[in-house]
């Protein structure tokens, strides 16, 4: 038996983010890369160890090498422990069968055994697709002071926008009276943030309960949560001001790298006090040549620059050679971008190669039709030829042109 | 995998009093380097490419700093249950005080030393910054059947009083050890990097200490007529730091691409303590041009020649020129700084300017506000 701990998180880390399209080929959407030298991952863990939560499960299923690789023994976020510390936990074999994760309120279920060892009064539910830095103990205090059953993280969006997400009525004590999942019209802009606590006695009982209801999806938002509702159970929204943006669509993920540029967002990166912790890459510091030309860029260890680079995101070990232009973009570890090629409004995964003069993507005001522009994106270790031009809002997962 | 027998000394006090600017609150070992390095990371991170699995790190005074980059050698991959990396604090013997030469340092650890039970130890200083390959120095020190092997370098010509030179002969045996004559022609120069059978070392400092022999050098010349000595020459790069000057140098001497591939080749990475900073911001406006720029720094300036350490902040119609500007330093609007050296923490105030020689750095000491 470990030692008991009042608060473990269990970090739902097994979806596909198949929004994301090639970039999460080969990875688990938790493991995309974001903000120069960070993973989609880093911002809940760091969360969680600057909250003081030091036991975080990660349950994984989809594509988990990368991310396993990744949190490796959880060192780069202190969370080596010898009391807790990070878990992956993959679904298992177990006497009566063997079950993938059905859905997320499944994947806690399979793991109770787990969350029993620490003996803890509260579960955290979170999830890995948002970028936002939050201290989950207020939220416990919150969660605490209201004698809650389930505390939701929620966030005020843009009403234009409300429709998009899973939408709370709340009490002005700050008890939710109703939820509206997507819904055409909506009558709240208070929009979940995917982020739950609950007092883990009662959630082990909605667990078991959901699992034994043949009808449930076994979702924590369509079944669990409702159903507690429904029993009358005490359940609260706690209200978050600050930057979060669900970054799971190849738009939203390209927009956040680029928050990171604009001083009015607010998302301090350098922030001593609430770090954000990182596998960072073995490199040197970057190289800025002689004919090179930055501005308004993020620019990490290992890069070298000869080219110009206007509003866009490098992440480690990145190669810009001269007369190569890199505008609003994302340029993924490793990549080289040759002389004379043109990136723009584009995100380009790891290890690619951009041969000389080719083009990737296009900028809005150069479409006859509007229609036609999107971000375009370029998958992990492809080759673009010599001179090939790919369109905007393409999305190449195979080499293109060039002679053989 | 003779690496795996082999004990890594590093002396990271040796040379302080050169660079008395930059080492008066820190050893030799945690002086700032390359823009997110301390000197010491070349040496630890030569050895664990090698597959050293064991360093000691000597240390004499102001090692506070060091203790805090080392930590428990994790970056390093030498934070172990077996072998690993241990701080070596000063012994002192009752009636010797704080050692004063490096035999006394190593004999006050002789017992870690013989403790190891590694047949070779691989000592060093950390004042000489290149990629030397010691899994070949180590090859070739077992296919001589060498006691003790010597690195050398052509074209390093240190200009210090204490600098060796070798006199090699074919076969690479060693048959004279000097003071280097800093006129004469290129020679075949001291990397101050050595190893010797632990054994043997452990004699010769019982030896030395009944002598009361305290200078390594005379210990080596004396004996390297009845040993078999021999030297390794090191063909790659290698920079001796010695002086201000040539730690502004040495910096600068970064901004050339085959000197970067030749201290960072790919496959060998120089490992350092992670500080977790974001990447580099470049503002509206900024310029720089061929410089290093290390995480965490922020830049709306002008930047030209330059390293910048981590965190360096350089604000709107600021210029940095021919400078090395360490970690947190902050330069204020209009600001204009050329050939210098900043430690940590400096502040330049707006419009304030400074400027050294072409030639030679002004130095701004730790935590300045100008």
């Amino acid at each position: 038996m470990a030692r008991k701990q009042e608060c473990i998180a269990m970090l739902l880390a097994g979806g596909q983010g198949s929004r994301l399209g090639i970039l999460t080929k080969n990875i688990a959407k938790p493991a995309v890369p974001y903000g120069g030298k960070y993973r989609i991952i880093d911002f809940p863990l760091s969360n969680c160890v600057n909250s003081g939560i030091h036991t975080v499960g990660v349950l994984t299923q989809y594509q988990p090498l990368v991310l396993n690789d990744y949190i490796g023994n959880g060192q780069p976020w202190d969370l080596d422990r010898a009391d807790g510390g990070v878990h992956i936990l993959s679904p298992y074999q177990q006497i009566k069968g063997t079950e993938w994760y059905k859905g997320t309120a499944n994947s806690i279920y399979q793991n109770i055994k787990f969350i029993e060892r620490y003996d803890p009064e509260y579960v955290l539910i979170l999830s890995g697709d948002h970028i936002y830095k939050m201290d989950y103990s207020k939220m416990l205090d919150y969660h605490k002071a209201n004698k809650a059953d389930c505390t939701i993280a929620m966030i005020e969006v843009p009403w234009e926008e409300a429709s998009r997400f899973g939408l709370m009525i709340v009490n002005p004590d700050g008890s939710i009276s109703e939820f509206e999942e997507k819904p055409e019209n909506p009558r709240s802009n208070k929009a979940s943030m995917g982020i739950y606590i609950f007092n883990w006695k009662k959630l082990r009982q909605y667990l078991i309960d959901d699992e034994a209801n043949e009808n449930s999806g076994n979702d924590f938002g369509h079944d669990v949560i409702p159903a507690m509702h429904k029993a009358g159970e005490r359940m609260f929204a706690y209200q978050f001001d600050g930057y979060w943006k669900d970054v799971g669509t190849i738009d939203s993920l390209w927009d956040s790298n680029l928050d990171l540029l604009n001083p009015k967002v607010d998302l301090d990166l350098d922030d001593d006090s609430w770090k954000i912790y990182s596998r960072s890459p073995v490199a040197p510091p970057h190289y800025v040549g002689e004919n090179a030309k930055i501005e308004n860029s993020m620019i990490t260890e290992g890069c070298e620059i000869d080219g110009s680079i206007d509003f866009s995101v490098l992440f480690a070990n990145v190669k810009v050679e001269e007369g190569a232009n890199v505008k609003y973009s994302i340029i993924m570890p490793g990549t080289v971008i040759k002389k004379g090629a043109t990136v723009q409004y584009s995100i380009v995964a790891e290890n690619t190669v951009i041969e000389e003069g080719a083009t990737v993507g296009r900028s809005p005001e150069e479409m006859e039709n509007i229609e036609d522009w999107g971000v375009a994106v370029i998958g992990n270790g492809i080759k673009i030829g010599k001179d090939v031009k790919v369109a905007p809002k393409a999305m190449v997962d195979t080499d293109m042109g060039g002679e053989a | 995998m003779a690496a795996k027998n082999v004990l890594g000394i590093i002396f990271s006090n040796a040379y302080d009093e050169v660079i008395p600017q930059v080492t008066s609150h820190r050893t030799m070992g945690s002086v700032p380097f390359a823009g997110r390095y301390r000197l010491i990371d070349f040496q630890l991170s030569n050895m664990v490419n090698a597959g050293i699995p064991q360093v000691g790190i000597l240390t004499n005074s102001n090692y506070r700093s060091l203790m805090d980059h080392i930590g428990n050698g994790k970056a390093w991959d030498l934070a172990r249950k077996r072998d690993g990396l241990t701080i070596l604090p000063p012994f002192n013997h009752p009636d010797t005080g704080v050692f004063k030469g490096k035999i006394d340092a190593l004999f006050g650890s002789i017992g870690y030393i013989s403790d190891s039970g590694k047949d070779y130890v691989l000592i060093t200083d950390c004042n000489v910054v290149c990629d030397i390959d010691y899994d070949a120095l180590l090859e070739f020190h077992i296919e001589r059947n060498a006691e003790i092997t010597l690195a050398y370098a052509r074209n390093v010509k240190s200009q210090l009083a204490t600098a060796m030179e070798y006199e090699v002969e074919s076969y690479g045996r060693i048959s004279e050890i000097r003071y280097a004559d800093p006129f004469g022609d290129d020679s075949s120069n001291s990397l101050k990097m050595m190893v010797i059978n632990r054994t043997l070392l452990e004699r010769l400092l019982h030896e030395a200490s009944l002598k009361r022999i305290t200078d390594f050098e005379q210990l080596l010349s004396e004996n390297c007529g009845n040993l078999r000595v021999y030297g390794y020459r090191h063909n790659g790069y290698a920079k001796i730091i010695e002086d201000l000057k040539s730690y502004y140098d040495a910096n600068l001497d970064l901004l050339k691409p085959e000197v970067r591939r030749a201290l960072f080749p790919a496959d060998k990475p120089v490992y350092t303590k992670t500080s977790d900073k974001v990447p580099a911001v470049y503002g509206i406006n900024s310029v720089v041009k061929n410089s290093l720029i290390a995480d965490g720094c922020r830049i709306d300036g002008e930047v030209e020649n330059s390293i910048l350490f981590r965190g360096v902040t350089v604000s709107k119609g600021a210029k940095v020129k021919n400078s090395i500007i360490m970690q947190d330093t902050f330069i204020s609007e209009n600001a204009e700084v050329e050939s210098v050296i900043t430690d940590k923490d400096v502040s330049i105030g707006a419009r304030k300017k400074l400027c050294g020689a072409d030639n030679y750095p002004v130095y701004i000491g730790k935590g300045i506000n100008i």
